[in-house]
C-alpha cells in the first residue's frame, strides 16, 4: 500500500519504531498495576518462536501465527505472573530478568528451532508496516478506553496502594494477573512482528539489553499517561537516526559562508564533531538519556503536558 | 577432578564476590540498582591494559592505576548520574545509570574497537601441582589479591568511623542523617570504594583470562545482581560468601551438566531464592519494599 511512498531505509526505521512502541506498551500494562518488568524481551522471544514454529514448521499463514503467538505468550505471562504476585519492587525486577535469561538458555539449547544457529527461514511478511501501525492505533484506542474504565481505575489504585485497593473490594490477584498476561500478550505480538520482518531470530535478538531498552522507552516517555510509552519509544528509536543525519544538515550551509578564516575552522570542527556514524552516536545517546532523567525524571509526557490539549476533549463531550 | 573444579569455581567466585560487594554496598546505602557497575569493572580492565601496553607498567602499577581511575569514575558517576536525579521517581536513577552504562561501553568501543583484546602476560606463569590439583601462579595471585581486599574492606566497614556511618546509612537514611551522619559524603565514599574494588576485579579478570572486551560488563553486572540477591540485599559478608558459592555452582554445572546449563541453573536458583528466601541465603534483616 505504501510501497511507492517510502524507501527501504525509512520503511525499516518506521517498522522498528512501531515495534518498539508496541513493546513499550507491553511494559506499560503491568506497570499500571505497579509491576516493573525487565523481562518483556523474553516474552517477545516466546511470541516470535511460537509464531515462527507455526509459520515455518506447519506452514500456517501469518495472521494465525500472530494471534496464536500472542495467546501462547499470554499464557506464559500468566504463569510468570503467579509467582510475581508474591514479590514486588527490585525483587520482581530480578525475577523477570531471570525469566528472560532462562528464555535465552532455552532458545540456545532447543535444537528444534535451530539452537545456537538461530531460527532461520521465517517467512517475510510484506505488510509488517501496516500491521504494526494498525496494532499501535488499536492499542492507543484501547488504553484511552481503559483509562476511564473501572478496570483501568482498579489498576491505578493497585499501583497507588495495594492494601487500600484490596480493602475497597478490588480483586487484586485477578487484576494483577490480567495486567501481566495482557502485557505478555502485547509483547508477544511485538515479537511475532519482529520475527516476520527480519526473517531470522536468535538469542541475541531478544537479549537482556532489549528488555532494558523497553523499560527505558516507557520510563523516558513517562508512565503516568498512555501517551508516554509511545512517545518514549518513538523518541529513543528515532534519536540515533536523527543524530546520523545531523551532518547532512551541515552540508546544506552554502560554501561562501564558510570560505574565510574563523568560519572554515569552525565548520571543519563541526563536521568532524558531527561524525555520528560510529560509537560516538551512542555516546551522545547515553548522555541525552542521563540529561533527560535529570531534567524530567517523571518522563517526557505527563498529565500536565497534556492539559493544554484538554479543550479538544471537552468540545467533543468526553470529559 | 572435583577438587580442580572447586578451585576453578573459587577463582570465578572471587571475581563475582568483588563485583557483588560493590553492588550491595551501593544498594544498601542508596537503595539504587547501580546498573553501570559492570562497566566500571570493564573500565578497570581496560585502564590496566592501557597501562601495561602503553606505559610498560607492571601488574602492581596497573592495579594501582585502575584503582585510581575507577575511583574517579565513581565520583564522576555520583555527580553526573546519581545526585542530580530526583529520588522521588524510583526508576529515574536506574535509567540515568543505564545511560552511563551506554556512554562508558561506547567510549571503550570507540577507543579500543569492538573486538576482544588480548591482555598481555604480566605475571610469570608457574604451575604448582598439589596431588591431583594444578594451580598456576596467576590464579594464586588473583585469589590472594581478592581475599586481601575483602578482608580490608570488612575491617574498614566494621572498625572505622566511616564504616559505621555506611552501616548506619544502609540501615536507615533519615535516622542516620538525624544522628549527624553526612549522608552525601557516605554515598560518595561508598561509590569510591565500590568502584575501586570493581576496577581491581576487572584487572584481575584480564590477568586471569588474558582477554577482555568492551562488552564484558553486562554479563558481570547481571551475575553481580544474582550474587547480591543470594547474599541478601545490602549484606556485604553475604555477598562475599554467595559470590564464591555461585562461582562453584557454575563451574560444577558446566563441568558435569554441560556449559549451556550453567546460566539456566544460575537463574533457576535466583527464582527459587526470590520466591522462598527473598532476604538471601544468610537471612539478613528484611528490607522493606523499595
Amino acid at each position: 500500500m505504501l510501497d511507492g511512498l517510502l524507501d527501504g531505509y525509512t520503511r525499516s526505521i518506521l517498522i522498528f519504531t512501531g515495534i518498539h512502541i508496541i513493546a513499550a506498551y507491553s511494559f506499560y500494562v503491568p506497570f499500571k498495576t505497579g509491576q516493573v518488568s525487565l523481562g518483556q524481551a523474553g516474552f517477545m522471544a516466546v511470541g516470535a518462536y511460537a509464531a515462527g514454529i507455526l509459520t515455518v514448521k506447519f506452514g500456517l499463514p501469518f495472521p494465525v501465527g500472530l494471534l496464536v503467538g500472542g495467546l501462547v505468550t499470554a499464557v506464559i505471562g500468566v504463569c510468570v505472573g503467579f509467582p510475581a504476585l508474591r514479590i514486588k519492587g527490585i525483587y520482581l525486577l530480578l525475577l523477570t530478568l531471570a525469566f528472560a535469561e532462562i528464555v535465552q538458555v532455552v532458545i540456545l539449547t532447543w535444537e528444534y528451532t535451530g539452537g545456537a544457529q538461530g531460527f532461520q527461514g521465517i517467512p517475510f511478511n510484506k505488510y509488517t508496516l501496516e500491521y504494526v501501525y494498525v496494532i499501535v492505533v488499536l492499542l492507543i484506542i484501547f488504553f484511552a478506553r481503559l483509562e476511564r474504565s473501572s478496570l483501568g481505575r482498579a489498576m491505578d489504585s493497585i499501583h497507588e496502594d495495594e492494601a487500600a485497593a484490596e480493602v475497597m473490594g478490588i480483586d487484586v490477584v485477578r487484576v494483577k494477573l490480567l495486567a501481566f498476561g495482557l502485557g505478555a500478550f502485547i509483547a508477544g505480538l511485538a515479537g511475532v512482528l519482529f520475527a516476520h520482518h527480519t526473517t531470522y531470530v536468535d538469542q541475541v535478538s531478544f537479549s537482556i539489553l532489549l528488555g532494558i531498552e523497553i523499560l527505558m522507552f516507557a520510563v523516558v516517555g513517562g508512565c503516568t499517561t498512555y501517551w508516554g510509552p509511545a512517545v518514549g519509544a518513538a523518541v529513543l528509536t528515532l534519536l540515533p537516526e536523527l543524530l546520523r543525519t545531523l551532518r547532512d544538515f551541515l552540508e546544506l550551509v552554502p560554501l561562501s559562508w564558510t570560505d574565510f578564516f574563523p568560519m572554515n575552522r569552525i565548520y571543519d570542527f563541526m563536521y568532524e564533531f558531527l561524525d555520528f556514524e560510529n560509537e560516538k552516536r551512542l555516546i551522545v545517546y547515553g548522555v541525552i538519556l542521563i540529561l533527560m532523567m535529570i531534567v524530567r525524571p517523571q518522563g517526557l509526557i505527563t498529565r500536565d503536558t497534556l492539559r493544554p490539549l484538554q479543550f479538544l476533549q471537552q468540545r467533543t463531550g468526553h470529559v | 577432578m572435583i577438587y580442580q573444579q572447586l578451585i576453578n569455581g573459587l577463582m570465578l567466585g572471587a571475581s563475582y564476590s568483588l563485583v557483588a560487594i560493590g553492588y550491595t554496598l551501593i544498594f544498601g546505602v542508596l537503595g539504587l540498582l547501580y546498573f553501570a557497575h559492570g562497566e566500571v569493572f570493564m573500565v578497570g580492565a581496560f585502564v590496566g591494559l592501557y597501562l601495561v601496553i602503553h606505559a610498560g607498567a607492571n601488574i602492581y602499577m596497573a592495579l594501582l592505576g585502575a584503582t585510581i581511575a575507577t575511583a574517579c569514575l565513581g565520583v564522576f558517576a555520583v555527580f553526573a548520574a546519581v545526585r542530580p536525579v530526583s529520588k522521588d521517581y524510583p526508576l529515574a536513577p536506574l535509567i540515568s545509570t543505564i545511560g552511563l552504562t551506554i556512554v562508558l561501553q561506547n567510549i571503550a568501543t570507540y577507543i579500543f574497537g569492538g573486538q576482544t583484546v588480548a591482555f598481555p602476560e604480566t605475571i610469570e606463569s608457574i604451575l604448582f601441582h598439589f596431588g591431583p590439583v594444578t594451580i598456576s601462579s596467576v590464579q594464586i595471585f588473583t585469589l590472594a589479591v581478592a581475599i586481601v581486599l575483602m578482608v580490608l574492606l570488612w575491617l574498614f566497614i566494621e572498625n572505622t568511623k566511616m564504616g559505621r556511618a555506611i552501616r548506619a546509612t544502609a540501615e536507615n537514611h533519615e535516622t542516620a542523617a538525624l544522628l549527624g551522619v553526612n549522608v552525601n559524603r557516605v554515598v560518595l565514599v561508598t561509590f569510591i570504594l565500590a568502584s575501586a574494588i570493581a576496577g581491581i576485579a576487572g584487572v584481575l579478570d584480564g590477568v586471569k583470562n588474558s582477554a577482555i572486551s568492551p562488552f564484558m560488563g553486562l554479563q558481570v553486572a547481571i551475575k553481580g545482581l544474582v550474587v547480591m540477591l543470594l547474599g541478601g540485599l545490602g549484606n556485604v559478608r553475604g555477598a562475599m560468601v554467595a559470590g564464591i558459592l555461585l562461582g562453584m555452582i557454575e563451574i560444577l554445572t558446566a563441568a558435569y551438566l554441560g556449559s549451556s546449563m550453567r546460566d539456566f541453573f544460575t537463574f533457576a536458583i535466583l527464582i527459587l531464592i526470590l520466591l522462598y528466601r527473598p532476604t538471601g541465603l544468610f537471612g539478613t534483616r528484611t528490607i522493606e519494599e523499595r
